[in-house]
């Protein structure tokens, strides 16, 4: 009765919970305007996609998709054997469990007619599956252990999950060993199935202590062996036919030991009903935590393959699916930290000290932020960077094991963020150039650089504003002092290839190359890192290379866009 | 002979068939080259903000190829940069590098300064040699006229890259003679193709790029090679989208070094990946074959080239 109420509870959070992630699924997502499309319009768009792609040739490729991705897990295998080993211990044991064990009465039975769980191979079926489940979780504890110097985070869900499957397993298993050494569950088995003289009952208890594990309170010395041999007797002739030796559940038969003390304290028939229970319990809360944790992608990682399996390079998505596609995404991502261990910007991270740096990382916060619970500038700003200090090497999609599309992830989220109005000074870095190669979010990228562009002008005085005459100063902001070397000749400047593309060279770039050094020269570094020339250098390195006396222009000019960029960014942190 | 393959991030995503070229004309020479999961970013797009963040990088990739016993060979230009002026800033700055070092610690990785980072061209160069590249030719362009783009960062600072006169470079010159290309003098082969200044000055970004095409156009270019990533994306994409926008203008089509040597090797184009190059149309790539001729006597060739002068 109780079981019931609780499995109850447990469907019916589960399904509530499925519920409301699959309703994230097109309520949600990431996009720099908000789309007008409404989550109706965007279910009826990707059942129409599905639909579409079923009663086509990608029909083959979803099937294809099906044995590959799904059941063998090829993504995994391909990148790590560990990892691929790991995966595969625990979901084809969990799954077999499951279906075999947990379902039994629907699926086992019905399949096998002679179904009996004390009957073998189930019995040692049972304790393999159990046993592979936890090898399984042994190896991906050992991988988050050992990768950790390789900035692969463990979060404490990640170990909630873990934890989460070892106890079902374990207490699986200790509920099974209590039950082999309890002497009121071999008494109600004999009530219930045997009809036994006096002679056989003693013969077959001996038996039973000694080849099956049970603690007797009768049988406490070592059996005469003509004893044992009657009861053998005995035990082939009544109970074989439906229970195997239980030597052959051969981890709970090495574990029930461990339950002794416990069955010592409150009894055998009490210790096997609180390991009942606390398997019982274990199994529906882990039902009922399923879809908000994320063991959800036990349903959405199967969801992100298959449209990864079924979608080309080049195909192009209804905007509605897209952003359906970015939530489906999202919510397939088990935090394994594949992505991060490969991430090309990964040692930006080390400098930045920024955990959003890492593709896994900005994941778990995306979620927060598509659902809008980000809302702490501080967080944003440091989302914001993360997303930005990324080289487009899209090398975190094509290794993440749940084919998610993270790069359209990331540069969606990007865009979405940068309109959100914090400046990102990052923008005037060489990780534009990808984005401005794909022109993906032209317009956007235009309006977030001038948010950067307008905060460099509020940071610094140009040119025009300064009191004349300027005064010299020996304040020195640069540690490259070969600037010292300048005589005025001119030089960068008539080689710059940017001066020369300009009609009117000063007015657009503020001050020419050899004007910078002049201001060094006089100790005002906040003119030379105020002008737009910093920003316009092509770091061609002509002027540098012709320079006659050894002045590094080229490379001081990075320094003073340094320089800049931490002065922007105290200023709008002040 | 053996290298470690650092391609950095734009070539294994976006210009895949620059690193397959390269590899198929390495392997006719022997060379192999081993491609090494763990690397990383070269440190280049940051350098914009921080110039610790810029070196550490780079020094992580070449501890890592020191680990593995192999030198460098990089085929981007930005890279290479990188990993020799993280080489340079560390020969001179001992402090900096126990710091970068006990950051790589945690990898159990140290740079210990002994591994060598070599261009590809140099390695054509100077390891393999011209002569050996010409004994091994099958074919040989005739009447083929060339505008190579050196990209800046493999030039200078000359006493960082060291890898040619950054004034007169001569590799290339000497590379495109073996294959009988001819590398044109033209207005703007030592200058910039304008990446840099992508997405943070488009407009001028665009200026200096189609400076370079017209330069290459009016010197009587039939193709364009750079030999940097960035500059082959400036030429091959950037260059189609300005396209785009203006129907007047001719698109100057991009051909790899690599790619044009393959072709004299005798390697198959598809191998070589020239109709990867989205600026080169199937018409292109048949004019290129139909310049290909047996492998002539170079005396020959200089004097043919002198009368026509």
């Amino acid at each position: 009765m109780t079981i019931n109420i609780l499995l109850g509870l447990a469907v019916i959070i589960c399904l509530v919970g499925l519920f409301f992630r699959f309703s994230i699924w097109f309520s949600q997502g990431l996009q720099p305007s908000p789309s007008p499309v409404t989550a109706g319009q965007r279910f009826s768009t990707a059942v129409g996609a599905v639909l579409a792609a079923l009663f086509s040739s990608k029909a083959i490729l979803i099937v294809r998709s099906f044995f590959v991705d799904l059941l063998f897990q090829k993504r995994i295998f391909d990148k790590s054997y560990l990892r691929w080993t790991a995966h595969t211990l625990i979901f084809f044991g969990f799954i077999m469990l499951f279906l075999m064990h947990a379902l039994d009465s629907v699926v086992t039975a019905n399949f096998f007619s002679d179904y009996e769980p004390t009957l073998n191979p189930y019995l040692f079926l049972r304790n393999l599956f159990g046993v592979m489940v936890l090898a399984g979780l042994g190896i991906a504890v050992f991988r988050r252990i050992t990768l950790k110097p390789q900035r692969l985070k463990t979060n404490p869900a990640d170990w909630a999950a873990l934890v989460f499957i070892a106890v079902i397993i374990l207490s699986g298993m200790l509920l099974e060993g209590s039950k082999i050494s309890s002497y009121t569950t071999y008494q109600n088995m004999i009530e219930e199935y045997g009809s036994f003289d006096e002679e056989e009952s003693k013969a077959l208890e001996a038996y039973w202590v000694q080849e099956n594990g049970l603690v007797s309170p009768h049988v406490t010395k070592p059996q005469p062996s003509e004893l044992v041999a009657s009861g053998m007797e005995v035990n082939s002739d009544s109970c074989m036919e439906c229970h195997a030796p239980n030597s052959s559940a051969f981890a709970s038969f090495a574990v029930k030991g461990v339950t002794r003390p416990i069955s010592a304290i409150f009894g055998d028939a009490t210790a096997v009903n609180l390991f009942w229970f606390l398997h019982i319990v274990a199994c529906f809360s882990f039902l009922a935590w399923l879809p908000f944790s994320k063991m959800f992608h036990m349903v959405s990682a199967p969801v992100s393959l298959l449209i990864k399996g079924a979608m080309g390079e080049d195909d192009k998505e209804a905007p509605a699916n897209q952003l359906t596609h970015q939530m489906i995404g999202l919510s397939a991502c088990t935090h394994c930290g594949s992505c991060s261990l490969e991430c090309s910007s990964n040692m930006f991270f080390e400098s930045f000290q920024n955990d959003f740096i890492l593709p896994s990382e900005k994941v778990q916060y995306l979620k927060d932020f598509a659902a809008g619970k980000v809302t702490d500038e501080a967080d944003l700003k440091r989302l914001q960077e993360g997303l930005y200090v990324c080289t487009s090497c899209d090398r975190c999609t094509s290794v993440c094991p749940s084919g998610i599309n993270l790069k359209d992830i990331f540069v969606t989220a990007r865009y979405s963020l940068l309109e959100k109005g914090i400046p990102e000074t990052s923008m005037l870095s060489h990780f534009s150039f990808p984005l401005a190669l794909a022109q993906n979010f032209a317009g956007d990228h235009l309006r977030a650089l001038k948010k950067v562009t307008d905060l460099f002008k509020k940071s610094f005085q140009q040119l025009s504003d300064v009191n004349l005459p300027m005064t010299l100063s020996k304040k020195q902001g640069v540690d490259n002092n070969s600037f010292k070397g300048c005589f005025s000749c001119q030089r960068c400047t008539n080689i710059c290839p940017v001066v020369r593309s300009f009609d009117n060279p000063v007015e657009s770039l503020g001050l020419l190359p050899h004007q910078i050094m002049f201001s060094l020269g006089i100790g005002n570094t906040e003119l030379a890192m105020g002008s737009k020339m910093i920003w316009s250098c092509s770091t061609c390195y002509l002027c540098q290379e012709h320079c006659p006396n050894e002045v590094e222009l080229c490379d001081i000019f990075y320094s003073l866009k340094n320089d800049a960029i931490n002065k922007m960014e105290a200023g709008a942190n002040a | 002979m053996k290298y470690a393959f650092f391609q950095g991030c734009n070539i294994p995503i976006r210009i895949e068939q620059y690193a397959n070229a390269t590899e198929a004309v390495f392997n006719k020479f022997g060379v192999e080259l081993q491609v090494i999961p763990e690397f990383n970013c070269c440190g280049y797009p940051v350098r914009n903000v921080d110039e610790k963040a810029y070196i550490l990088p780079s020094v992580r990739n070449m501890a890592i190829a020191e680990r593995a016993g192999l030198d460098i060979l990089v085929i981007c230009n930005c890279c290479f940069a990188s990993l020799q002026k993280a080489r340079h800033v560390l020969d001179n700055d001992k402090e900096l590098k126990d710091e970068l070092n006990a950051v790589l610690a945690n990898e159990n990785l140290e740079y210990k300064g002994t591994v060598q980072v070599k261009h590809y061209l140099t390695v054509l160069h100077e390891d393999v040699g011209t002569e050996k590249i010409k004994s091994k030719l099958v074919n040989k362009f005739k009447d083929l006229k060339i505008s190579v783009i050196h990209g800046c960062h493999i030039l200078r600072p000359r006493e960082i890259t060291r890898f040619d006169d950054s004034f007169v470079p001569a590799i290339t010159e000497e590379l495109m003679q073996t294959a009988g290309a001819t590398s044109l003098d033209w207005q703007g082969r030592l200058e910039c193709c304008g990446a840099a200044l992508a997405g943070i000055n488009d407009e001028l970004s665009h200026m200096l790029l189609k400076d370079k095409i017209n330069g290459a156009l009016n010197a009587g270019a039939e193709y364009i090679t750079p030999i940097c990533s960035y500059c082959h994306l400036q030429f091959d994409t950037t260059q189609k989208n300005l396209i785009e926008d203006d129907k007047n203008s001719k698109l100057l089509p991009v051909l790899l070094y690599p790619q044009l040597l393959g072709l004299c090797l005798g390697i198959d184009e598809k191998i070589l990946g020239i109709e990867q190059n989205s600026t080169i149309q199937p018409d292109d790539i048949e004019r290129l074959k139909s310049l290909l001729g047996p492998p002539v006597e170079e005396k020959k060739r200089r004097k043919k080239k002198k009368v026509t002068a």
